[in-house]
């Protein structure tokens, strides 16, 4: 197989492709875990996401209902999470943990009767441009708008947290919800809020994958990528713009390592299928040395359960 | 414009505590008021109250004749109560200026202005962009009270300021407290120390047991009257019998011991040699950060020296971990009893068979011997006066005087030859202190030797033998107590000379 320059571009295109997933979720975990909440239902929420998302699609034969119905249904999910943690006070790991086994069960069950359905094409914007650019063009054009939106996400969300009053005050909550409390925040309220944004975002990656990426239901098609998405966060030290990076390294390199394996390279399978976590990690842990950082973005209250002094 | 507040009738029942009990007081601006009480006497709990964190079950507060309703903190901003927390309320890994901005109403631009107006004020300096994380405790504190002028508030309450300060944040935070008190702002200064009390306000409310038990203009009182207030009995008065004798045998002697660091946080140890006599107590004095934390880990073998000697009962044990230390009959009472001494997240008994010693048979072929560790804890609770009988309370309800008690029995069991303590009476209330001072004399009295590592120069002339003072990593000659006079001791930890 030759290497020539418009096969780059469309390798590149790909890449960006099955990276959205894990840049939607994770962008969406980041903002709840900011908050001061750990929610390791990331992979249910996710598989909820893509069911109801591709049910509502077969159903309506509507892709706008199904992308926004999937959203609200992992806000309904994260709900539940909320009332769990915040309302009753419940453990945030193990409520976390439920869900996704929750997650994957229910969506095994409402989707009995969906498998083997074809999905529906996805509308790309701008297929004119990706054909006629050379390189730049299966970068730049021919996505679906939901991979346009999850590349501004990160960037935006290092605006909310940083730029917005609002994101000063997540990241408050986040630090040190007894003393936000006693500033007169509503922590309880800012924490709920965050977590619902949160299951909208995983919803939406979860949809991304059996409305556009692979447009079919398949019993727990998520395949692990709620985790990689956790992960992620934490690799990247709850930095937006390093989740993005390290998205797009574990895509690439789960694209690439496919074409390897295809050409025939002497490296064992097992290693290759390895590779994307080994080199996301490395990657990750050497951008983020910086121990400052890390302790400045780390929401210092994480996973600790919050109770109001009446 | 005067601001008058009145609390009437105030009652918060907790179950089991009764944490105010039906408290009524005036305040009036224009003066500084004091509320004294031991730890757990109810003034954490009224001010609370006063700033809407907690709700009382009865009661009105009535500022300028006005019945407030304090059912949130924000309802206690909006009235102009400012109230800086002992354990500070600031986000520690945002800003200085985030810190400020987070409940601002204005835009980023006029609050910098007006921020830097206030800084230049009082003379405050303190870098706004950087992480709180990277500020002193005094700075904190400064960053806190900025929050609060912010909202130029009528009412300003500290509740215990200077337990995390230096003598001189100390100084310098009375001169703005005076200074707020002269602009009109009504100053509520909670605190169980009591010289603070006599040198800072105007009027002492003492509060015992969730009650005021009297109010009185500072004054008529002195030091004597207002802790007897403040326990309701009269303190006996401690007097230690100096105990030298040139004759005992050394038993702990340091030879060469050096340290140094690369962390700019640390202080480097220069030589140090001194040592120890039965029954003696060596009192180390020092203004924090002079070296004590290094010194104090190094003697109890959590920092290990090369070349240094350390020879106890006639062994050389400057090569052995603290658990080995202990099995020498050593033993260490840290500095702070939270994150240093005790787990607080366990059980009474469970911090007591930490200390495992060899003759203690806590554990058994690898399992817990539960009822012999409880039974050890229930003897330690009771001569200790610890004042609870429930081994089973988790460590962090313990107040700081009875959580030091437990910790004191707990290495104190092992009838020790040598007990090295480090600020023992750190934060306690004067009848803790009392019965802390009276243990430690108790143990030099049975023949068993001390080292007082303390920045408190009162305990330390009560108590030692024989004093040095360590400044900057190096001690001075060490003196026997009856030649040292504070004075002499505070110009030893300046730095000073006295020859």
């Amino acid at each position: 197989m030759s290497l020539d320059i418009s096969f780059i571009g469309i390798l590149i295109g790909s890449i960006m492709a099955s990276s959205v997933p894990l840049i939607l979720a994770a962008s969406g975990e980041l903002i709840t875990e900011r908050s001061g909440v750990l929610n390791l239902g990331v992979e249910g929420m996710m598989i909820i996401g893509a069911i109801s998302g591709f049910a509502l699609m077969v159903i309506t034969d509507n892709l706008f209902i199904a992308i926004v119905g999937s959203m609200l249904s992992g806000v309904i999910i994260s709900l539940i999470f909320g009332f769990l943690t915040q309302s009753l006070l419940t453990n945030h790991v193990a409520t976390g943990l439920a869900l996704t086994i929750f997650g994957i069960g229910l969506s095994a069950m409402l989707g009995k009767n969906f498998v083997g359905i074809p999905g529906k094409e996805f509308p790309i914007l701008f297929s004119s441009l990706k054909e006629s650019i050379p390189f730049f063009g299966p970068i730049l054009f021919g996505h679906s708008i939901v991979l346009y939106f999850a590349f501004a996400l990160p960037f935006l969300t290092n605006y909310f947290l940083k730029k917005t009053k609002l994101g000063l005050v997540v990241r408050a909550v986040g630090d040190s919800p007894v003393s936000a409390s006693n500033q007169g925040i509503n922590v309880i309220l800012v924490r709920y809020c965050c977590i619902l944004y949160g299951g909208a975002m995983c919803g939406l990656a979860g949809a991304y994958l059996s409305l556009i990426y692979t447009p079919q239901w398949i019993e727990n098609m998520t395949a692990g990528r709620g985790w990689i998405a956790l992960a992620l966060v934490v690799f990247a030290t709850w930095s937006p713009i390093k989740v993005l990076i390290g998205a797009l390294i574990f895509g690439g390199i789960t694209i690439l390592q496919l074409h390897m394996q295809a050409i025939g390279f002497r490296i064992p399978v097992q290693f290759l299928s390895a590779l994307p976590y080994l080199m996301t990690i490395i990657v990750l842990v050497v951008i983020s040395r910086d121990s400052r950082k890390i302790k400045l973005n780390t929401p210092t209250s994480l996973g600790r359960i919050f109770y109001k002094e009446k | 414009m005067a601001t008058d507040l009145r609390i009437s009738n105030i009652s918060k029942i907790y179950p089991g505590c009764i944490a105010n009990d039906n408290v009524s007081l005036q305040f009036k601006s224009g003066k500084i008021y004091a509320l004294l009480g031991e730890n757990g006497a109810g003034k954490s709990t009224l001010v609370k109250i006063l700033s809407g964190v907690v709700s009382p079950d009865n009661g009105e507060v009535f500022l300028n004749e006005k019945n407030l309703k304090l059912s949130s903190p924000l309802d206690a901003k909006k009235n102009k109560i400012g109230m800086v927390f002992q354990h500070f309320n600031l986000f520690e890994t945002l800003s200085v200026f985030e810190n400020l901005s987070i409940d601002a109403t204005e835009d980023n631009k006029s609050l910098r202005v007006r921020i830097n107006e206030i800084l230049k004020k009082y003379n405050f300096s303190i870098d706004l962009d950087v992480p709180v994380l990277n500020l002193s405790a005094g700075q904190k504190q400064k960053v806190e009270i900025i929050r609060c002028l912010l909202r130029s508030p009528k009412v300003l309450i500290m509740d215990e300021p200077t337990s995390v300060l230096t003598e001189q944040e100390t100084e310098e935070l009375f001169i703005s407290l005076k200074k707020f008190c002269d602009e009109g702002i009504l100053i509520i200064y909670i605190t169980h120390k009591l010289k603070e009390v006599l040198s800072l306000c105007d009027e002492v409310a003492v509060m015992r047991k969730g009650k005021v038990v009297s109010v009185s203009q500072t004054q008529n009182e002195r030091v004597e009257t207002l802790a007897n207030k403040m326990v309701g009995q009269k303190l006996a008065k401690i007097k230690k019998k100096i105990n030298i004798s040139k004759n005992k045998d050394e038993i702990f002697k340091v030879k060469h011991l050096n340290f140094y660091s690369d962390d700019p946080f640390e202080t480097n140890l220069v030589n140090l040699n001194f040592s120890v006599k039965k029954g003696e107590c060596l009192g180390i004095a020092g203004i924090s950060g002079n070296g004590q934390n290094e010194l104090f880990q190094i003697l109890s073998g959590e920092i290990i020296t090369p070349d240094t000697s350390i020879i106890f009962r006639n062994k050389e044990i400057a090569k052995l971990n603290p658990k080995q230390r202990r099995e020498y009959l050593m033993a260490f009472s840290p500095e702070d009893r939270i994150s240093q001494a005790a787990v607080p997240e366990l059980k009474i008994y469970e911090n007591v068979a930490l200390n495992n010693f060899k003759s203690s048979n806590f554990f058994e072929k690898g399992l817990v011997n539960e009822r012999k560790i409880k039974e050890h804890s229930k003897k330690i609770l009771s001569d200790f006066s610890v004042n609870t009988d429930n081994v089973e309370l988790k460590s962090q309800f313990l107040s700081g005087g009875n959580l030091q008690k437990l910790i004191l029995g707990r290495e104190l069991i092992t009838a020790p030859e040598l007990l090295i303590c480090y600020n023992p009476t750190w934060g306690l209330d004067v009848g803790a202190i009392n019965y802390i001072h009276e243990t430690l004399i108790k143990i030099n009295d049975q023949e068993k030797s001390t080292i007082l590592i303390s920045t408190d120069t009162e305990e330390l002339l009560k108590l030692s033998d024989r004093i040095a003072v360590i400044y900057k990593g190096k001690l001075s000659k060490i003196m026997p107590s009856e030649e040292v006079t504070p004075e002499k001791l505070g110009i030893l930890m300046g730095g000073g000379s006295i020859d």
